[in-house]
């Protein structure tokens, strides 16, 4: 056997040093007719997975068409590079054992650097290479390091030899050789490649200048001078290595001695659930018993029971004991800390999981099915995401590290990718093109998400596509796109094993403090079959914790997540007006004006509400469908195929949504029941879903999903739009497993909202930021709700929003002080001690007493939280102003005031709007009026008509009508703008389309006053919207409003200079009102 | 205090509110932009890229300094965005202020974007105050640039009333008293508080008892307020002019020695290097003019390639230079005067001497040498190669005039000990063309035929494999560019060596590439 294989090959997982993807190489190697391929990356094995995930799809396709496997043996190290001198080294584990050493080794040099860096030092490699073989890329000068590396790895060493077309090639391979002979160790062949083909030196090149921080003009020699580093033909190595040719069959004979595969991590899961003496799987069935009557007071039913049965059966077999028992131990925890916290994900369609308090859906009263998603044939570890409330969530990850310890827990990685703004970006740079260009280009991408850099936006940007320069720059970045350019940690995946997690895989410190994290993402792991808890954070499980806590201490009931009463129509009925600004979920524009339309009655239709608002049905069209089905409209029917096949075939996947698919897992019950789908097809279909970006794959289900649904006789119009759905999951998938656990957060939040709305209120304020809304909504929809609201005041308000009892005896939110911009926690909880002792009766004593600076003091009083000093606003900020900072210890016990008596200052009187623009300025929002009331006679005089006459308009009206911007959002394809604007009567929804954005853009996106000129239309539901025509915009009728007549005089005739702009100072103070929370 | 106000003292206050981009487009860099296009300037602000300018249509767009870059373009998205360079700026209002000494010595720059002209006493010289006002507008008009200007009591009020007040005024003082306190310049925090006390005109606060605003906003707070109403002066930094670096010496008698004369210039040369030594700084040119009594002048000039302050070095190469005269110096009747200029210094640091003596460093004696010879044979003649950094023979080293040739970021390429130059030290230019028979694909060339000779090829190295620069490829396409080159170091039987190589590679790029002669090795 005369093969070669190439031991020295990096891939971009080298971050900005190799210029191929890990697939790539395989495929290249595939093609060239290696007998193997090395890839190594530098310090790292962040990219190995990939490559061998990569091997095995094409060993799959091989199998498929021939019947065996390719001839390519992949073996997985690193490439070592250190920074005590030692030449860079290529390691291979020789077994598991050796892979374990490496991750230690690497873990090791993590642990000395910070974020993203490795330092290695030769008394690592020698503390580590037990089962190791190295390559070291040395020459003469390291003769000495290599003799002290033979110590501890005669046997396992190399010498590698190059032909990189320096001139002096051979040459030096005499002098390799030499060297190997004088040491007695092989010489190897390598082309110590870094990238696949030839080709690729352009790429090379601009990542090498990316890395160096210069152009291509500037980077001179620091490029490699010729394309010859790229994975060469066994031929033409020999050819090259003709002097040498031992150095060609080293390569063979080093890959015999590699036995390490990627499949040989096993996977254990970590031991700690299971109390000593117990099995796993009878500990958890242990447990589940248990636990059953908490769940099931009546007992389970005989069907029940079987399924119990069932799901037990399959545990055993796939040996998920300790993966339940894990998950179990972290929900435990955090419930004893009082944590709120759910699951939801595949498994969370389990009894088990349901008994044991993970999830809270019954799956026998929503009839789902455990084991569709683990089934026997997908051999992949379930999957549970658990949310915990944000503002703890750090807590129960801090536990997770404590109890498995840090070498055996670990956060998955997020690889960061270039997207399209930061490869113009970066490729520019190096082609030297001036940042102008630059700004125009990127200045026409939206968002960070956009995957591709199409012709289009070169030909918006108003630049000539045909340039040379730019014909570069395009070429390169669409090559860059979806490069890895870094790893990151993922928001909040745990990898948790028994043995030790370092020797799995490499562990990074991550930026934040106290987390570590491991190198593979979520694929990777995916891909491995390791265990991955997703411990998430969120916002709305933090507000329910506290809005239970508040029910109970204010006594109005004392209820857990899953005790509040379900079923309650006054929280339908409240759904169904769209009456849901603050709910989880059903909250934004849209899902509003979906709720009169789908009426929700019960917690099933609260499942299809949070799904159906989603890019998936609304590109796949079956938005409209479902909603004429449900309302009578339409006859329920299921496609049906041609005969021999069951025309009720669809009647069991999409029964349960009126025959429209809208859940991710009819999509793919779907492929697999009319489409022919095999189960590992419509497995790899749904994980080109999930990781959609991986370019190229969705399109080769598009043919086969499509065909095959026409040959069974469906309608090809029916067949695409089901295939346009599903492309439209890949980006947001949403399983209805998932849509169960958000419908009782939904059913939860509501509940809570119309039953105790100051306490939601309070809850929800103190839970900020979170949501679509910003508190001043939040506040105003509490008020509409009949909620009164008390002002912040020192001698009442705390740091966070409290429940007190009103003038009426009824609940009332008190505002607290972290309302206020700048006002400091610390100060807060000073206030608050101070005054226990006595109320304050003077800005002095609340100086003194709770030892405010001077700071703290002018915020309270421009604020006007000094209402209960019993001073005007304006004569308390005056006040304040003079009052020295916290307490002067030789006044301390006179009686005597600190400063004397000033004459009385005789400021201007206070005007209303003066009240209203001050409190906007400090506290985003005014219990005292509304900006547009003051200039409700400007407007009355031109015939603008209110927000609420608005939508009491008929529909087809044409009407003009004012308000603040309250929300800007763009959703899904951007054909439409939502705009919610807001007076002091009530609020408009106004629809701009695509179309007159364009022309009135600049309106639509700074007013922050705006005059809608438009249609109003009015839906069967009584949904009104106003379509608009014109815009203007109004936002120097706010401004007008600071200026005193005499200012305005001065100022009306330079309406043109800058003048304008200095004439109201800091920008912050032109913001009569907080800007717009805007949503692309 | 008395007030400044009764002293009769005139401030001519200039705002050019568009100063960033008048210059810009004056410049020319807008060209290519529509004519009415809203301009804006734009600098990073911690990473982000924000607004630094804008000009008034722009401005009129709603577009104000401070704003992000990514806002403006969602907003404006044809605006058209230029680097904000605040040097440059800077550099051209200090001319600004220089051209305006015209009008009075006393000049001070206000900010980035307006200047304060004391023009006490000084008015009738040019007319009353708006004819003077009309000349400044015109001169600056010619420049392309908008000023607002106005005359005040004091130099603050001054600068409100151009900042803030658009039509002419009868009474400075009640102006200045209607203006918004942010006229006054405060803190933000501090303006923000006066607003909202409903102190909005600095007539609001100015009518208050001081000390009143001292327990709240501080004394600096009184103090603008003072500067404002023109009851305190306030402490303005004029521009001082740097006076030219000119050194005369008259003599009595008219003198006809060359010798005596040349000995005075070293006087002169003393001083200037005092002089210069005051500012940090050593000359790189130095201009000689002799004074003839009968009216005739005549002038010498001698550059260093480093800035100097070393009387010798400068006497040497003044007389290195009068040697070389084609036309030696003629007294005539005699030298009545001889001075010396300094038109061109750079910063130098004083120089620190050996402690074991007063050794010069080898690298000086060679820039003396060099300043010599360029002086003696002109400064194109005297040239020295610099490295480039390029992977590309023709064009990894530059011949410039020794004197400018200074530090390059490039190095040489040494082979390592014990290895051969892979280069030779000549390269011919273009490189020529030889026939050549050689192995395919990359072997060496067995013999070639060079000068109407035929040389065997007895031994060789190679190839280096020199790829093109595949980022200046015509067409942009990355993968087209001019052919990679294959070298060879080459000896012929006689011993002689050639460095030569094969231009296109074989199947790939070409399929009969050229071969070419680039070098002799010595």
């Amino acid at each position: 056997m005369t093969g070669f294989a190439e031991l020295v090959a990096a891939t971009n997982y080298s971050f900005l040093r190799g210029a191929s993807h890990p697939g790539d190489m395989i495929k290249q190697a595939i093609a060239l007719g290696y007998a193997g391929i090395g890839i190594a990356d530098r310090n790292t094995v962040a990219g190995v997975v990939r490559a061998w995930s990569a091997l095995r799809e094409k060993n799959e396709e091989a199998r498929h068409l021939s019947g065996h496997d390719v001839d390519l043996k992949l073996v997985v190290g690193a490439r070592l590079v250190f920074c005590d001198g030692t030449p860079d080294i290529i390691a291979y584990p020789a077994n598991r054992h050796g892979w374990g050493r490496l991750c230690r080794m690497l873990t090791e040099g993590n642990k000395q650097a910070a974020k993203g860096d490795c330092l290695l030092t030769f008394a690592h490699l020698t503390e580590f290479c037990d089962d190791l073989l190295l390559i070291a890329m040395a020459s003469d000068e390291h003769e000495e390091i290599l003799r002290r590396l033979l110590w501890r790895a005669r046997g396992s060493l190399w010498l590698s030899a190059t032909m990189p077309y320096n001139g002096d090639d051979r040459r030096r391979l005499v002098g390799q050789q030499a060297l190997a002979s004088r040491l007695g160790i092989p010489l190897i062949a390598t082309n110590d490649a870094l990238y696949a083909e030839a080709g690729d030196r352009p790429l090379q090149d601009i990542v090498a200048c990316i890395r160096e921080g210069m152009s291509m003009a500037q980077a001179g020699r620091r490029l490699f001078p010729n394309a010859e580093r790229h994975l060469k033909s066994p031929r033409e190595m020999k050819r090259l290595f003709r002097d040498a040719p031992d150095a060609i069959a080293q390569t063979t004979a080093f890959l015999g001695r590699v036995e390490f595969d990627l499949s040989q991590l096993h996977y254990e899961y970590p031991h700690e659930p299971v109390p000593d003496g117990w099995e796993p799987q009878e500990w958890l069935e242990h447990l589940v018993r248990n636990k059953l009557p908490e769940r099931y007071p009546s007992g389970l039913t005989q069907e029940g029971l079987k399924k119990l049965q069932i799901e037990f059966d399959l545990i055993r077999a796939k040996n998920y004991a300790y993966y339940f028992l894990t998950v179990h131990d972290v929900v435990e925890y955090a419930r004893g800390k009082g944590i709120l916290c759910q699951g939801r994900g595949s498994a969370a369609n389990s009894i088990v999981c349901y008994v044991l308090g993970v999830t809270a859906i019954d799956p026998i009263r929503e009839k789902l099915l455990f084991t569709r998603f683990l089934s026997e044939e997908r051999d992949e570890p379930p999957d549970i995401d658990i949310d915990f409330e944000h503002e703890r969530r750090e807590i129960v990850m801090q536990y997770i590290y404590d109890r498995y310890g840090r070498d055996r827990a670990g956060i998955a990685a997020t690889v960061i990718h270039y997207r399209p703004r930061s490869a113009v970006r970066e490729v520019a740079k190096a082609l030297g093109i001036s940042e102008d260009i630059v700004r125009r280009l990127t200045g026409t991408v939206w968002g960070s998400f956009s995957g591709s850099m199409e012709p289009e936006r070169y030909r918006q940007a108003g630049i000539d596509i045909e340039n040379p320069q730019i014909i570069r720059l395009k070429a390169l970045v669409d090559r860059l796109l979806n490069f890895p350019c870094h790893l990151s940690q993922h928001v909040g995946g745990f990898v948790l094993t028994d043995g030790r997690l370092d020797e799995m895989v490499p562990i990074h410190n991550a930026a934040m403090p106290d987390r570590t994290f491991i190198e593979w993402d979520k694929d990777d792991i995916d891909a491995l079959g390791l265990m991955k808890v997703d411990i998430l954070a969120l916002g709305m499980l933090t507000c329910i914790r506290k809005a239970i806590t508040l029910m109970k201490q204010w006594d109005v009931g004392d209820y857990q997540l899953h005790t509040i009463p379900q079923d309650d129509p006054a929280t339908y009925a409240m759904l169904q007006k769209g009456d849901s600004i603050g709910v989880f979920q059903v909250e934004s524009r849209a899902q509003i004006n979906m709720l009169p339309r789908l009426r929700p009655k019960e917690l099933y239709d609260l499942v299809i509400q949070v799904a159906i608002v989603r890019p998936g049905p609304i590109e796949g069209d079956m938005v409209h469908p479902y909603l004429r089905r449900r309302a009578g409209k339409e006859k329920v029917e299921w496609p049906s195929p041609k005969p021999p096949h069951d025309p009720n075939e669809l009647k069991e996947v999409l029964g349960k949504t009126l025959g429209v698919p809208l859940f991710q897992e009819q999509a793919m019950n779907l492929a697999i029941t009319a489409a022919e789908f095999s189960h590992a097809d419509a497995n790899q279909l749904r994980h080109s879903m999930a990781t959609f970006r991986n370019v190229g794959k969705m399109e080769r289900f598009e043919e086969k999903l499509v065909t095959g649904m026409v040959r069974r006789g469906y309608e090809r119009d029916f067949a695409k739009r089901c295939y346009r759905q599903i492309e439209g999951f890949g980006s947001y998938g949403f399983p209805e497993s998932h849509a169960q656990s958000f419908a009782i957060l939904v059913y939860a939040s509501s509940w809570i909202k119309c039953h105790h709305p100051a306490i939601f209120a309070c809850a929800i304020l103190n839970s900020q930021p979170m949501g679509f809304y910003a508190p001043a909504q939040l506040v105003r929809d509490a008020r509409e709700h009949g909620v009164e609201i008390l002002p912040i005041d020192v001698n009442h308000s705390g740091w966070d929003h409290a429940i007190e009892r009103g003038r009426d005896g009824s609940l009332a939110l008190r505002l607290g002080f972290r309302l206020m911009d700048g006002f400091n926690r610390n100060w807060a909880e000073a206030v608050e001690r101070a005054r226990t002792v006595q109320p304050f009766a003077s800005i002095e004593r609340l100086a003194r007493d709770a030892g405010l600076p001077s700071r703290a003091l002018r915020l309270l009083s421009d604020a006007d939280a000094l209402q209960s000093l019993d001073m005007g606003r304006r004569e308390a900020l005056w006040e304040a102003r003079r009052t020295p900072a916290g307490s002067l210890p030789l006044f301390e016990h006179a009686a005597a005031r600190e400063i004397g008596d000033e004459p009385d200052a005789r400021l201007p009187a206070l005007q209303p709007w003066e009240e209203v623009t001050t409190d906007y300025q400090t506290t985003r929002l005014s219990l005292k009026g509304h900006p547009m009331q003051f200039l409700r006679p400007i407007f009355q005089a031109e015939g603008v008509m209110s927000c609420t006459d608005t939508c009491a308009s008929g529909n087809g009206r044409i009407v003009r009508t004012a308000g603040v911007v309250l929300v800007r959002q763009r959703p899904g394809k951007g054909n439409a703008i939502f705009v919610t604007m807001e007076d002091e009567g009530g609020i408009a929804n106004v629809v701009i389309w695509a179309r007159l954005f364009e022309r009135y853009r600049r309106q639509v996106m700074t007013s922050r006053l705006m005059l809608v000129e438009g249609e109003v239309q009015r839906s069967e539901e009584g949904v009104v919207h106003l379509m608009a025509r014109r815009i203007v915009d109004r936002t120097g009728e706010l401004n007008k409003l600071m200026l005193d007549e005499a200012i305005k005089a001065s100022a009306s005739d330079d309406r043109d200079g800058p003048s304008t702009v200095s004439l109201a100072g800091h920008p912050r103070n032109v913001r009569i009102v907080p800007p717009s929370r805007d949503f692309h | 205090m008395t007030s400044v106000r009764s002293g009769n003292r005139r401030y001519l206050a200039l705002w050019l509110p568009w100063l960033s981009i008048e210059r810009v487009i004056h410049a020319g860099g807008t060209q290519s932009a529509p004519p009415d296009a809203p301009l804006a300037t734009v600098e990073k602000v911690k990473g982000a890229l924000r607004l630094a300018s804008v000009d008034r249509a722009a401005a009129a767009l709603g577009l104000h300094e401070g704003m992000s870059l990514a806002d403006a373009r969602a907003t404006v998205p044809e605006l058209l965005v230029l680097d904000h360079n605040a040097y440059a700026d800077a550099i051209l209002l200090d001319r600004l202020a220089e051209g305006c000494t015209r009008y009075t010595p006393h000049v001070a720059v206000d900010g980035c974007d307006a200047l304060v002209l004391d023009l006490t006493g000084s008015i009738h010289l040019f007319g009353d105050e708006t004819t003077l006002i009309a000349d400044v507008q015109a001169r600056l008009a010619r420049r392309g640039l908008q000023v607002r200007a106005a005359f005040a009591y004091g130099p603050e009020a001054a600068l409100a009333l151009a900042r803030y007040q658009r039509t002419p005024v009868t009474d400075e003082y009640a102006a200045v008293m209607r203006l918004p306190i942010a006229a006054l310049q405060l803190e933000a925090e501090h303006e923000t508080a006066l607003q909202r006390a409903g102190l909005l005109k600095i007539g609001d606060i100015a009518r208050r008892p001081l000390a009143a605003i001292a327990a709240r906003f501080g004394e600096d707070a009184v103090q603008a307020i003072r500067r404002m109403t023109g009851e305190a002066a306030s402490p303005l930094a004029f521009r001082t002019v740097k006076a030219p670096l000119v050194f005369d010496r008259r003599f009595a008698d008219p003198i006809a020695r060359t010798d005596y004369v040349l000995e005075r210039l070293a006087d002169l040369a003393a001083q200037a290097m005092e002089a210069l030594g005051e500012r940090g700084h050593g000359g790189r040119r130095f201009e000689a003019l002799f004074f003839r009594s009968d009216g005739l002048t005549r002038r010498l000039a001698i550059e260093t390639g480093f800035p100097t302050r070393d009387i010798k070095v400068v006497m040497r190469l003044f007389r290195e230079r009068i040697d070389t005269l084609d036309d030696p110096l003629d007294p005539g009747f005699g030298y009545d005067m001889v001075r010396l200029t300094v038109p061109r210094h750079e910063p130098l640091a004083a120089g620190q001497l050996r402690l074991e003596g007063q050794e010069a460093h080898a690298i000086q004696q060679v820039e003396e040498l060099v300043d010599r010879l360029s002086t003696r044979l002109g400064r194109e003649r005297v040239r020295r190669f610099i490295p480039r950094d390029s992977h590309i023979p023709e064009q990894a080293q530059l011949t410039l005039p020794a004197m400018e040739a200074s530090q390059t970021q490039a190095e040489w390429t040494i082979s390592p000990p014990g290895n051969p130059p892979l280069r030779p030290l000549h390269l011919f230019d273009p490189p020529q063309k030889i026939e050549v028979i050689a192995q395919v694909p990359d072997g060496p060339p067995h013999r070639f035929h060079w000068h109407k000779a035929m040389h065997e090829v007895s031994r060789f190295e190679g190839p280096e494999r020199i790829a093109s620069e595949w980022w200046k490829a015509k067409d942009g396409n990355p993968a087209h560019g001019a052919p990679t080159r294959d070298y060879y170091r080459v000896e012929d039987r006689r011993g002689r060596r050639f460095w030569i190589f094969r231009h296109g590679l074989y199947d790939e790029e070409s399929e009969h590439p050229h071969w070419y002669l680039h070098g002799l090795f010595a």
